[in-house]
């Protein structure tokens, strides 16, 4: 990857001041970033970074702490487009940033979303809002699920059960939106002091 | 043992020499002129000097990094990463664009919608406004204090000499120093204010009691080599009125007091500082609280109220953010002295970080910590604006004058005014910030979803 070891030495900064000087995380240190309350799925966001899917580590759920190391990972996920890559780079990049939107999505690690965690990420999205009833964030999510089953499934009989989306109808859905362009953050180029003469 | 007896009594004749010559300086330099409030003017051609060198030393790292082909970096001022400017409005219009063509007036909820707030809890958790706020601010010379050097491996020979040579100085000769006058001026305050306090109530304690206070007050800033610049002057605190000022250290207080004269307020400690708030309250009426009576706010606003009220009393100084910030923004006021309905007179102070940093981190340092930084620093050099008064007009609440009277002060100082809750420092975020982001979200998504039937 092209990070740069400025840009490691800066997170590197920033990972020391979340955890106090210790070597690892817990999900207690993201409560002292203020900005992050604004956030309607912080929950989810916090959790993304100890979710073992995410860590790229060969067993499943929640892992309690993590390291400098794995906190570089999660960032990688965010990392913004090379201008050298070839065609199945970048659709390798494109998979893995959403397959990261993904997992944020399906809670219980089951590969599907249904329509519980559907309604769960709608509710946590617009519970914000005292005025809007359980019900109405209900129906809205209700009304999204039918429609995405409408993009994967197409028409549905009667009797047919929607189980879930799955990551390929989730690819699906993301058709045309070049996520893989908008999911970064970038870093400012430290500017270099002019030498006086 | 014949040889080193001559030889001790030398040494002791030369150590009881040098102190009485350095105790005689102190007194002519420095005692005396801090009594009747005139300058010699020592302490700016020490700054200028110092400016000087510290210009030399930047110059030599930057040679030093020339030679070695790398090049330096100033250390970052506006955070290290881009924020997008756009508004959740826009990016989560351009993303529907993209994806499924539709618009925003549907209020519908999209899967991609997600993304936008995902994104920017990436971007706060790397890198966010309000934590950097509350560490020291970062420069771009290099000041010989080795607290402050981010390309250490530069420095060369000589200028590792001269850094030796300025910490000799600084902790041999400026600390011991420093310390002595500090030690006078507490000692001379304690005394002065209760000697005054036996006079029987009158003009001629009023002013020794002024002259105790303001004579101590300037030995203090001289222990700290402070060098403060007034501006605007006519604008300063009157009776009855409130003076609120920008916190960045507990010498704020010094510095102000020092200027004027103003009756303290604040919470009764123990120890020493107990000591000093019980013998100044002797003198005149300062305002001090038991620990017990601080969480009481009615009791507060009722002392403060009446304290304003009659007109013979000083004018009161408050900090209202509650705690020390690190000098380049101010935050959220705290409502309290602004309901009281006393003429408000702002002042602002801004540090300048070149010779020691003044803030006080008070979860990384202790205050005896705190103090021995300060006082082995260069200098503390600060600007302090004094406002034109204000007052509540009726159309505003406490909050939107509070507000007022710190954008007023942040302008004035050139600090960035930010909404936040000093108490952030130690404290959670209060619920109703939570809102705001929420809010708006769903009600781009819901905000007709009542009108319309449920089907």
């Amino acid at each position: 990857t092209t990070v740069t070891s400025e840009q490691i030495e800066h997170l590197h900064r920033r990972f020391k001041q979340l955890s106090r000087d210790e070597l690892t995380i817990r999900k207690e240190n993201f409560d002292s970033i203020p900005d992050l309350e604004f956030n309607p799925i912080r929950g989810k966001i916090i959790h993304a970074f100890f979710d073992k899917r995410n860590l790229r580590q060969e067993s499943d759920g929640l892992a309690d702490e993590i390291n400098f190391e794995d906190f570089l990972t999660i960032m990688s996920y965010f990392r913004p487009i090379e201008m050298n890559m070839d065609e199945e780079q970048l659709d390798r990049f494109r998979k893995e940033k959403l397959k990261f939107l993904f997992h944020m999505y399906d809670s219980d690690h089951d590969g599907k979303i249904t329509l519980q965690e559907y309604r769960n990420v709608v509710e946590e999205l617009l519970s914000g809002n005292p005025h809007l009833e359980k019900e109405s964030a209900r129906s809205i999510a209700d009304g999204a699920m039918m429609e995405a089953a409408s993009i994967c499934v197409g028409q549905m009989g009667p009797d047919q059960v929607y189980e879930g989306i799955t990551f390929e109808d989730f690819l699906k859905m993301w058709q045309g939106i070049d996520i893989e362009t908008k999911m970064h953050v970038r870093f400012l180029n430290m500017e270099p002091i002019a030498p006086c003469y | 043992m014949f040889l080193l007896l001559p030889f001790n009594s030398l040494v002791v004749n030369l150590l009881g020499i040098s102190i009485t010559v350095l105790f005689t300086l102190l007194l002519v330099f420095i005692i005396v002129p801090a009594i009747f409030g005139v300058s010699f003017g020592i302490r700016k051609v020490y700054m200028k000097t110092l400016l000087k060198i510290f210009q030399w030393a930047t110059l030599r790292i930057e040679r030093g990094a020339k030679e070695k082909n790398h090049t330096l970096y100033k250390p970052y001022v506006n955070g290290i990463i881009a924020k997008e400017p756009t508004s959740l409005e826009e990016e989560i219009k351009e993303i529907r664009r993209s994806g499924s063509g539709k618009a925003l007036d549907t209020p519908e909820f999209e899967l991609s919608d997600i993304f936008y707030f995902c994104r920017k809890g990436i971007e706060t958790i790397m890198d966010d406004e309000v934590t950097k706020r509350f560490s020291a601010e970062e420069l771009e010379s290099w000041n010989l204090l080795s607290r402050t050097n981010y390309n250490f491996q530069y420095i060369s020979l000589r200028l590792t000499v001269l850094w030796g040579l300025g910490v000799l100085i600084r902790y041999c000769f400026l600390l011991p120093l420093r310390v002595a006058l500090a030690f006078t001026g507490i000692s001379l305050l304690v005394t002065g204010t209760t000697v005054v306090g036996y006079l029987p109530n009158g003009r001629c304690k009023e002013f020794l009691s002024k002259h105790v206070h303001l004579m101590c007050y300037r030995i203090c800033v001289r222990a700290l080599t402070a060098i403060i610049t007034y501006h605007d002057r006519e604008n300063r605190p009157r009776n009855g009125g409130i003076c609120v000022a920008n916190h960045t250290s507990p010498i704020d207080v010094i510095i102000l007091a020092s200027d004027g004269y103003y009756a303290m307020v604040g919470q009764i400690h123990g120890g020493l500082m107990g000591v000093i708030q019980r013998a100044m309250v002797k003198a005149c009426p300062h305002v001090w609280f038991e620990r017990s009576e601080v969480k009481d706010r009615r009791l507060v606003a009722k002392r403060l109220t009446e304290h304003v009220q009659d007109k013979s009393k000083l004018p009161i100084l408050i900090f209202p953010e509650g705690t020390c910030i690190n000098n380049t923004s101010v935050m959220m006021f705290k409502k309290g002295s602004f309901e009281i309905g006393a003429t408000v007179y702002p002042v602002a102070i801004k540090y300048d970080p070149q010779f020691g940093d003044a803030f006080w981190n008070s979860s990384k340092y202790g205050m005896v910590t705190y103090l021995l930084r300060m006082m082995t620093s260069w200098a503390i050099v600060c600007s302090v604006w004094y406002l034109p008064p204000m007052t509540r007009q009726p159309e505003e609440d406490a909050v939107q004058f509070a507000n007022r009277v710190k954008s007023a002060i942040a302008r004035q100082g050139g600090l960035v005014d930010l909404l936040w809750d000093g108490g952030l420092k130690r404290e959670k975020v209060k619920d109703t910030f939570k809102e705001e982001q929420q809010k708006l979200y769903s009600k781009m998504i819901a905000g007709n979803h009542e009108d319309r039937s449920r089907s």
